[in-house]
């Protein structure tokens, strides 16, 4: 037990702060669930969303928005991963040029920083312009395009996801000891080899838990979803969209997101459905949930058998 | 490893064997219960110095800033001054026979770190086969100069190193120098036992793996892998644990560990900075029979803080102070007869 007084406060703000933190954290999922368990179902799972969102207990279902997240999910983090896996390492290992490891750090904080509708407003400058409409579609013959479609909304979520990458990424990276790169170096491996066999390796967890946060990241967005990808909560996909010769058309196409049915339904949005909104919040938590647990467990792995 | 390459390596050591001095370590053997070391009989009277042949090493172009500053290393054994070889600033060491069984010379080397010179012209030898120990009092430079050797000391952005290291002849700091064939070739461990976070097997096959165009399968590896565990004495502890994580080992067989995977890279010479340092007794005595064993097929150069170790393994022995190599020589008279005051004052309170 702390003796002095001043430890004494510390210990007790420490206590404090995380009763607070559970706390809410516990209200927020038990209000979650009590709100939204109620309207779940399998049909409110594998639904698509009917014109009755407007009204309570019509609303149909929200699979076209978790289809949604789950693409915007995946193709953000395919670029996003990688990119911000290489700006990390280029962070760490290398920092040569010095005036462009400085930017990068930079623009890496500015990224951080900016909220997403900014980013959000200049795709759509970007996208909309037509010869890039084979990202989106063209809007008529006016010679521009949509910028709204799957492509466009996840090259930006690229965007926001690339900073928690990088930055988890990087205090892995300086967290492998100095003694394991001069073993490797000291058997004679190149630089390259040290980081793909040694480093990346050692650095995993931290890894992987930047990509969960960007994960969290471009789940979470709405801004990105609402000027890129379209509010079209009331869109059903077209019939067959997972079929291959229409998955490019139906990438191309608008949709929505977990985050814009939830909006939407909720009295704040046209509809004035709570039960859904809370259902789809629920669904969302579960997911990025299941996500974090999944991917934590994954880059912990066991060396070797006990 | 084809049974050839042992005939091979055995067979340097008999020669070797020839013109080696005799060391006075076959006591410390028995003591250490190895009876398979030959060393350990074959107390051979030492040969008579040979006539002082023309030093190649001499000719070679003077560093940028060492040469001209060094200062020339006080024939160890010299009985009567050699006029030839006090007027050369790179003498022939007293105590090598033949200039071409240097495996290592460092000729005027300095090194400095933001500009705090740490390495004033060292000239050092390391004759080919046995043991060099370099001895010298804490923030001296030992491991400065041992990592100047495979090139570890450039890692550090602020070092400036000058001067050379000869390899087999040829300056590593050379350009076109390929430095992964180079750490290869001059394998080190490290004080602290550093296996990688992987299993027993991923450590050694490590080593060997990446050096290969193709990823061999472990089939394949597997009798290199039992090789080299093998002659680091490990391989009755893990042979059927190979797939365990290195780290759960002991500190000890983690060590031996580092020297296996070394060896898998095939080594001419094994640096070692104080590779005891953090073992226990029991370990520390497994690790010396280990090096001694080792230096019958291959040169190693190994910095020790204790100086009853450096009497038990090694056959040549160097004295480094605040950055100046003051002696160097055969093992036994370096400790038991230094020609320098100062030596002779460390080694009194080293054992004192
Ligand atoms: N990377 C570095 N940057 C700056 N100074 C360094 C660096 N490495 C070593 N030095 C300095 O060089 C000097 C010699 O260090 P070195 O480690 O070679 O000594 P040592 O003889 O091995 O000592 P010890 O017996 O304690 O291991 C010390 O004063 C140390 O501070
Ligand atoms: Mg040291």
């Amino acid at each position: 037990m702390p003796v002095r007084l001043s430890d004494r406060i510390g210990v007790g703000i420490a206590y404090v702060a995380g009763t607070i933190l559970i706390v809410a954290v516990a209200v927020i999922m038990l209000w979650l669930i009590v709100q939204g368990l109620g309207t779940i179902s399998w049909d409110f799972l594998t639904g698509e969303p009917a014109p009755g969102t407007l009204e309570q207990g019509v609303s149909g279902g929200i699979l076209p928005a978790i289809v949604g997240t789950f693409l915007v999910v995946a193709f953000g983090m395919a670029v996003a991963f990688p990119l911000g896996l290489g700006v990390a390492i280029f962070l760490t290992e290398y920092r040569q040029p010095a005036w462009l490891a400085k930017g990068t750090d930079t623009a890496i904080d500015l990224i951080f920083g900016v909220p997403s509708i900014v980013f959000a407003l200049f795709g759509l400058a970007i996208f909309s312009q037509g010869w890039l409409s084979f990202i989106s579609n063209p809007v008529g013959d006016t010679g521009m395009a949509t910028a709204q479609s799957f492509f466009c909304s996840s090259l930006m979520m690229a965007l926001i996801g690339l900073p928690p990458v990088v930055r988890s990424s990087q205090a892995a990276i300086l967290g492998v000891p100095d003694q394991q790169r001069e073993a490797a170096y000291a058997l004679g491996k190149g630089r390259l080899t040290t980081i793909r066999r040694i480093v990346v390796p050692g650095a995993r967890p931290g890894i992987a838990t930047g990509i969960v946060l960007g994960v969290g990241r471009i789940a979470g967005d709405t801004a990105i979803v609402w000027i890129l990808l379209g509010g079209a909560v009331l869109q059903a996909p077209p019939d067959g969209w997972y079929l291959p010769w229409n998955l490019m058309d139906f990438l191309r196409s608008e949709g929505s997101t977990l985050t814009t049915y939830i909006f939407f339904s909720s009295p704040a949005g046209e509809g004035n459905s709570p039960g859904p909104a809370y259902g789809a919040a629920f669904v969302l938590m579960v997911v990025i949930l299941i996500v974090n647990i999944a991917l934590i467990r994954l880059s912990r792995r066991k060396i070797g058998k006990r | 490893m084809d049974p050839n390459d042992d005939q091979q390596r055995l067979d340097e050591r008999a020669k070797r064997q020839e013109w080696r001095h005799a060391l006075d370590r076959s006591a410390d053997l028995r003591a250490a219960g190895d009876p398979t070391d030959p060393t350990a009989v074959a107390a051979t009277p030492p040969p008579p110095p040979a006539a002082p042949a023309p030093d190649p090493l001499a000719a070679v172009e003077p560093a940028p800033f060492g040469a001209a500053a060094a200062v020339p290393a006080p024939p160890a054994s010299a009985a009567e001054p050699d006029p030839v070889a006090l007027a050369q600033p790179l003498a022939q060491p007293a105590h090598v026979a033949d200039p071409a069984d240097l495996v290592l010379a460092a000729r005027g080397l300095r090194v400095a770190f933001s500009g705090n010179e740490i390495l004033h012209g060292v000239d050092l030898d390391a004759p080919r086969g046995g043991v060099l120990a370099l001895v010298g009092p804490s923030g001296c430079g030992k491991t400065t100069l041992l990592r100047s050797i495979n090139r570890l000391t450039e890692l550090a952005p602020t070092a400036t190193i000058g001067g050379q290291i000869l390899f087999d002849g040829a300056d590593v700091y050379a350009g076109g120098t390929d430095l992964n064939l180079l750490r290869r070739r001059v394998g080190m461990v490290f004080q602290q036992p550093n296996p990688f976070p992987m299993t027993i097997f991923d450590n050694v096959a490590f080593a060997i793996r990446e050096q290969a165009k193709r990823r061999p399968s472990r089939g394949e590896l597997m009798p290199q892998v039992a090789d080299v565990l093998q002659r680091a004495g490990l391989w009755d502890e893990v042979k059927d644990n190979l797939d365990r994580n290195a780290l759960s080992l002991s500190g000890g067989q983690q060590q031996r560990l580092c020297i296996a995977r070394t060896l898998a890279a095939n080594p001419e010479v094994i640096l070692m900075d104080e590779p005891c340092s953090a073992l226990d007794p029991r370990s520390t005595a497994r690790i010396e029979e280990l090096i001694v064993q080792l230096a019958g097929s291959l040169t190693i150069v190994i910095v020790t803080h204790n100086l009853a170790q450096a009497k038990r393994i090694a056959d040549y022995a160097a004295y480094l102070l605040n950055g100046d190599l003051i002696e160097q020589g055969i093992a036994q008279q370096v400790f038991e007869d230094p020609a320098n005051q100062s030596t002779r004052d460390f080694v009194a309170g080293m054992f004192g």
